[in-house]
């Protein structure tokens, strides 16, 4: 079949399908509107609408332009947004993305890409968190991500039971963080809590592992998961319930927000992997006034130091990035708003009503004095993006399902046999990433 | 109907044919021509076992919710004091939503859940219920249990039906209880079964809301059934092509199922429901 012919042919066949699906293709200014795609947040409902209330405010009044916010639920929802926009060349003109997602969004090449100029409509690329940037594109040349919020990973502790187990500060390499966990494990108290069944959470402890020892998983289109360093990242992850025991056993069916639900009992020294929006939840537990954020480790298991081409990976690159769509017609108003949101005061506005940290450097400055807030601010300026490429939604995928499929044998105790499902693991992220164009 | 049945389902035979991804998505007219390559690599990897797993999951789901279905329908049939809250009480499963369903079970079924707190009080050690082999049990039994009340609900339509002439001619004969509902009642129930099993097992295998909140994706390889092979494909690995194979394959399985039922109905136009 022609190229020409296919066009017609399913160019008739969608006539009727997409007429009438049209978008709001307004310019920039008075009785404009910017349509703003941006994830909901469940924690904290009515302070981040006054948000949005507040900025819509902001920019009237600076603009003459109205703003829509239009709210996902979860990353999926996003995606569908993303490729029908995209398809149809039509809807939000500014989109708040995950980071982990920015690479599948620039991969689809719809949004703009950001050159001297537009990013001196923002403000300069000065004016973030160095760190915060790794994410934007794949090199600097090619940087479609401008930040907006930070959500650095950082471990919680239990401060009255790291004190009577003796323990002077939290540990700082994942063999100190093991000794620690199973000195704190005993009567009924575990010195760790992990959420094996988190569909999020194992990649991380997996990817962050590995790039402490040297090895970020993918080498430029080679993936890297059969190396001994990723295995030996997952016999440590695996080992802390299976030969440590330094895990309650339950924990093989929790998610993350049961994990914390289970540290916020009071009877769990460490809980490896949350952020600041776990604060609320570990205020309305026992371990009120009883915990205190930390670095997780940054060197990796097996060593006291981090090894040459190791890097200092405290958190993935967590957080929103803001993308202009390419086919918006307000780009230069898509720009102002882009500003606005990511200026100081915005920015300190909405960690406020939302806990999300600031990707503005100067509104980050500002948290540091907060003692309980030193260690976040630190994790998200030594966050380490993942590997910028159009495979890793699939190499996340394949690193979470080794997890999903091995939890009956960490049920079993003992060593967890990975070499089979690392070698399909292997083939999977190989396969995303031949095709990657 | 063209704008409903046909165009998606044109849509989706072309989109089986190129090699339509995230690289690609934005200008899916130009997207490399594959032809069958999209089949051929969906059998190649999970599809077969996604279909064993569906299938046999359906299959046994409603194998085994007709006799509650029935037993329930019969107890109902009659009239005495409480049969229309029995009756309610017995619809609860199949009114609420799947995902509170899912939602409900999942909780309950946890390493630490009610269901192993219980069988631990009687010595039993409940296991792994979302996690490896047992998965797939889980799923079955979970589905029974919010799937059979349609059973229920067609074979309490289907004794409706049943003339009490019937049932008074059996009387004066003496039949006992047993032989009245072999003989007598069952083949009344047969055809509106029949349909009910066809329909349920459609149901079964297109079920994605249910194993994808009780066991999350990726899943076990145990559940791995064909709406979350294709659910994964599409939106985790954003390989559209690949994954609109797959619901082609999907959609041809089911079709199976779906002939019988049609034949079926045709022959009931003239064959006047269960009085064959």
């Amino acid at each position: 079949m022609s190229r020409r012919t296919r066009h017609a042919a399913v160019a008739l066949v969608l006539v009727a399908g997409l007429a009438g699906c049209g978008g709001d293709d307004g310019g920039g200014g008075d009785g404009k509107t910017l349509d703003v795609l941006i994830g909901a947040n469940t924690q904290y409902p009515r302070e981040f609408k006054a948000w949005q209330q507040s900025i819509a405010a902001q920019f009237k009044a600076q603009t003459g332009a109205s703003v829509t916010f239009e709210e996902f639920a979860s990353a999926n929802d996003e995606l569908t947004k993303i490729q029908t926009s995209v398809v149809s060349g039509t809807g939000p003109d500014v989109y708040a993305v995950g980071t982990t997602l920015t690479p599948t969004a620039y991969s689809t090449g719809a949004f703009v890409k950001l050159d001297d100029e537009t990013w001196g409509k923002v403000g300069g690329k000065d004016k973030f968190v160095p760190a915060t940037l790794g994410i934007s594109g794949p090199d600097e040349q090619n940087q479609v991500g401008v930040p907006f919020v930070s959500r650095p990973f950082v471990m919680v502790y239990n401060t009255e039971l790291l004190q009577a187990a003796g323990i002077s500060k939290p540990a700082t390499s994942w063999d100190e963080l093991r000794d620690h966990a199973k000195k704190l494990t005993k009567d009924g108290q575990y010195g760790l809590a992990v959420a094996y069944k988190d569909n999020y959470d194992p990649w991380k402890f997996v990817w962050g592992m590995s790039a402490q020892a040297g090895n970020p998983l993918v080498d430029g289109r080679t993936a890297k998961l059969r190396d001994p360093i990723v295995k030996q990242a997952y016999d440590t992850y695996f080992g802390w319930l299976t030969t440590d025991k330094v895990v309650d056993p339950a924990a093989i069916g929790w998610t993350n927000s049961q994990a914390i639900a289970a540290f916020a009992e009071g009877k769990t020294g460490y809980m490896a992997l949350t952020s600041t929006t776990s604060a609320k939840a570990l205020d309305s537990g026992a371990t009120k006034g009883k915990w205190k954020f930390a670095l997780l480790p940054t060197v990796p298991p097996g060593a006291t130091a981090r090894p040459a081409g190791g890097v200092e990976a405290a958190s993935i690159l967590s957080g929103d990035n803001l993308l202009v769509a390419d086919y918006s017609d307000d780009q230069d108003l898509a720009f102002q708003f882009v500003k606005l949101v990511t200026d100081q005061p915005a920015q300190l506005d909405f960690y406020q009503a939302a806990g999300n940290l600031p990707a503005n450097a100067a509104a980050l400055r500002t948290l540091q004095s907060d003692p309980m807030l030193a260690p976040v601010a630190q994790a998200a300026q030594k966050s380490v993006a993942t590997p910028f490429t159009g495979a890793w939604a699939d190499i996340q995928l394949a690193l979470t399902n080794v997890v999903v499929q091995s939890i009956p044998d960490l049920a079993q105790g003992g060593a967890v046999p990975v070499d089979a499902r690392l070698a399909d693991a292997q083939k999977a992220a190989q396969s995303a990433l031949d095709r990657a164009k | 109907m063209t704008l409903i049945i046909i165009v998606p389902l044109l849509l989706a035979l072309y989109l089986s044919l190129i090699d339509l991804d995230q690289y690609t998505l934005r200008r899916w007219l130009d997207a490399p021509f594959l032809g069958l390559k999209n089949f051929g690599e969906a059998f190649g990897s999970g599809l077969p076992h996604a279909i064993w797993i569906s299938v046999s999951f359906a299959v046994l789901a409603t194998v085994a919710t007709v006799p509650f279905g029935i037993a329930a329908a019969l107890a109902t049939q009659n009239a005495y004091r409480g049969r229309g809250l029995v009756r309610a009480v017995f619809l609860v499963p199949y009114v609420l939503p799947s995902f509170v369903v899912a939602t409900v079970w999942r909780t309950m079924l946890q390493p630490d859940g009610i269901v192993n707190t219980v069988l631990a009080k009687a010595g039993i050690d409940g296991g792994l219920w979302l996690s490896g082999p047992k998965s797939y049990w889980t799923l079955i039994l979970v589905e029974i249990w919010a799937a059979w009340p349609f059973i229920y609900l067609m074979a309490l339509a289907g004794l409706q039906s049943v003339d009490s002439e019937v049932y008074e001619a059996s009387a004066i004969d003496g039949a006992d209880w047993w032989p009245k509902l072999v003989r007598v009642v069952l083949p009344y129930l047969r055809g509106p079964v029949l349909l009910a099993c066809l329909l349920a097992t459609l149901n079964h295998i297109n079920n994605f809301t249910l194993p994808y909140v009780l066991f999350g994706a990726p899943a076990p390889d145990d559940v791995t059934v064909m709406p979350m092979i294709v659910y994964v494909t599409s939106f985790q690995s954003l390989r559209f092509g690949l994954s609109a194979a797959m619901a082609i394959v999907s959609l041809l399985i089911v079709a199976v199922p779906l002939f019988v039922y049609l034949r079926a109905l045709r022959l009931d136009v003239h064959d006047e429901g269960g009085r064959r």
